[in-house]
């Protein structure tokens, strides 16, 4: 089977338009408060995260592409029976995910492009025993699943732990020494340049596996690339997806959401990133598959939680919690009749 | 694609009730100038002026109200603010309270007219007077929360803005006095003053001496929101 393969070519396409949403909601919340603070301009931030998400995606992504394409279900054990299997249950995924995203994102619910692959993932690997005798639901990796899951609540968690301690570090050794907190915030206003780099790059080490993981399932499935080797051109068509999507519509969303976010200064701004650059990138490293815009609410909090916030609004919270519980199970069950139907039809 | 097209998590960044707390000090302290110009125009017996400054003060009041109202919505229950929000309602009410009075007193010059004994007018110039530099004290106090919510409440910013408050409560504390000496000096005039009006100016100063208290409890207030924290 070559990449013409026209099943190929869908997963292909998804895979992409993933990547645009990516690009166009995610990317741009992480980005959102470096113009907020004003320490950068829309163009500059737009510059920054397209090409340090595609540096990240490309240097760094393998692992967590690794984890969402064969660590949750191990596709081997399919490939051996029927890679067809895998072929179409990576389309489903893709699928599903993909539906899920555009519905919320058009009901502006907070939902995670991880969440919902992940979830997705595991709907077909649930489905796809009952088409495969030799695959039983004990042979889907319920411990590494679990361990996604956890991270999903204690990268929030550390994030605010994090952001809370470089805040308060800053307050007490710079904030309550200096005798213009002004200049100190423009001082901080250059930090924020190399926090919000470190952001792209530990937001597209980690979300690009959204993207292309099904992708990364698929085409060793087919043959087409190396079991178990994620080559760069598949890591490249993710990154790349993103950029288009942050440069089509991100930039707006990030003006949008950048223009609401007025009260935060570069100190607070620079705390909240950097702990979440810190916190991603350590999950990339681990492999974890984790919400960068999550881990960032959790930051912000932490940053609010050590004074530095003239108001934060905890109800967005609530909405991130109900979202999460939603998009699991939607994603899973949507992926699974999707991949009913496709083994039927195809 | 509609602009509607976002899912953003960035709604986490509430909107600072603090600033617009700045801006309703500022209404009551435009409040209280425009006070004394009526209060002059009064004791000139420009009693034409004194209707337009009732007028205009009543507007910067009912602006102050708007503000008010603003911060409450501001505030809803899943805000996490550095203070405590109750405390931060309980020192706005004060606060709101100062153009409420200034009003008060704008109002009362329109509704009698009063040839005033030069012992009294003086006395009711020095009055608004002390009463200005009182709120000027307690705006120059609530220009520095700003710089207290900077550096996220420093020992240094906490001391700094909490040596204004008893300015404030000192400044009110001379206007009381002022105010009661003048009590005195209107029933020392009584027969020349009559029931009415000896009931007037003694409702006047009262109205007067209660602005200068708004600010010294909005003050006090204001430090235990702090010192609460």
């Amino acid at each position: 089977m070559d990449i013409f393969d026209p099943i190929i070519l869908l997963v292909l396409v998804a895979g992409l338009y993933m990547a645009w949403n990516i690009g166009a909601n995610d990317l741009a919340n992480s980005m959102g408060t470096s113009v907020g603070t004003g320490a950068l301009s829309l163009k500059q931030v737009v510059i920054i995260a397209g090409s340090l998400e595609l540096v990240g995606a490309l240097a760094f992504g393998d692992r967590v592409t690794t984890k969402i394409a064969k660590g949750i279900v191990p596709i081997e054990d399919i490939i051996s029976v029927d890679p067809n299997i895998v072929i179409i249950g990576s389309l489903a995924a893709i699928l599903a995910a993909s539906f899920w995203i555009t519905f919320a994102t058009f009901y502006h619910m907070p939902v995670s492009t991880t969440h919902a692959i992940v979830g997705a993932i595991t709907g077909f690997g649930l489905v796809a025993t009952m088409f495969v005798d030799t695959f039983t639901i004990d042979q889907i990796q319920w411990i590494v699943l679990g361990k996604i899951v956890i991270s999903w609540i204690t990268s929030p968690l550390i994030g605010a732990l994090m952001a809370f301690i470089i805040f308060t570090i800053i307050r007490i050794f710079l904030l309550a020494r200096v005798d213009d907190p002004y200049k100190l915030e423009k001082k901080f206003g250059y930090l924020q340049i190399l926090s919000a780099c470190f952001v792209a790059l530990a937001h597209g080490s980690n979300d690009v596996a959204n993207a292309i993981g099904p992708l990364s399932a698929a085409l060793s499935a087919a043959n087409i690339t190396e079991y178990g080797v994620i080559p760069m051109w598949v890591l490249a068509i993710g990154g790349i997806g993103i950029v288009i999507g942050l440069g089509t519509w991100g930039w707006k969303v990030i003006e949008t959401v950048g223009s609401s976010i007025t009260e935060l200064t570069p100190t607070r701004g620079f705390s909240a990133e950097f702990a979440t650059a810190v916190v991603v990138f350590g999950h990339s490293y681990s492999a974890l598959p984790i919400s960068t815009t999550h881990t960032l609410v959790g930051a912000v909090v932490g940053v609010g939680l050590a004074g530095g916030l003239a108001a934060v609004d905890l109800s967005v919270i609530k909405k991130i919690i109900l979202s999460w519980v939603i998009t699991v199970p939607v994603a899973a069950l949507t992926s699974g009749l999707i991949f009913i139907i496709l083994m039927k039809v195809l | 694609m509609p602009i509607e097209y976002i899912r953003s998590v960035l709604g986490i960044f509430g909107e600072s009730p603090f600033k617009p707390v700045h801006t309703h000090a500022e209404k009551g302290g435009e409040a209280v100038q425009k006070l004394q110009q009526s209060v002059k125009a009064y004791c000139k017996g420009d009693y034409m002026a004194v209707h337009t400054f009732d007028t205009e003060i009543s507007a910067i009041e009912y602006e102050a109200d708007i503000i008010k109202q603003t911060i409450r919505k501001l505030i809803p229950s899943s805000m996490m603010l550095p203070v405590d929000p109750n405390d931060l309602l309980s020192f706005l009410k004060p606060q709101d309270s100062i153009a409420d009075n200034a009003h008060h007193t704008a109002h009362w010059l329109t509704l009698r007219e009063t040839e005033l004994h030069p012992e009294i007018k003086e006395g009711v110039l020095e009055l608004m007077e002390r009463i200005v530099k009182t709120v000027d004290a307690y705006e120059d106090m609530v220009n520095d929360i700003a710089k207290l919510l900077e550096t996220s409440f420093s020992k240094k910013e906490i001391k700094r803005i909490l040596k204004k408050v008893p300015i404030v409560e000192e400044l009110e504390h001379e206007t009381d006095i002022t105010k009661k000496q003048l009590q005195a000096t209107v029933f020392k005039y009584e027969d020349e003053l009559g029931g009415t009006g000896v009931f007037y100016l003694i409702s006047l100063l009262r109205d007067m001496g209660n602005i200068a208290d708004s600010a010294s409890k909005a003050a006090d207030r204001l430090r235990t929101m702090i010192l609460r924290r």
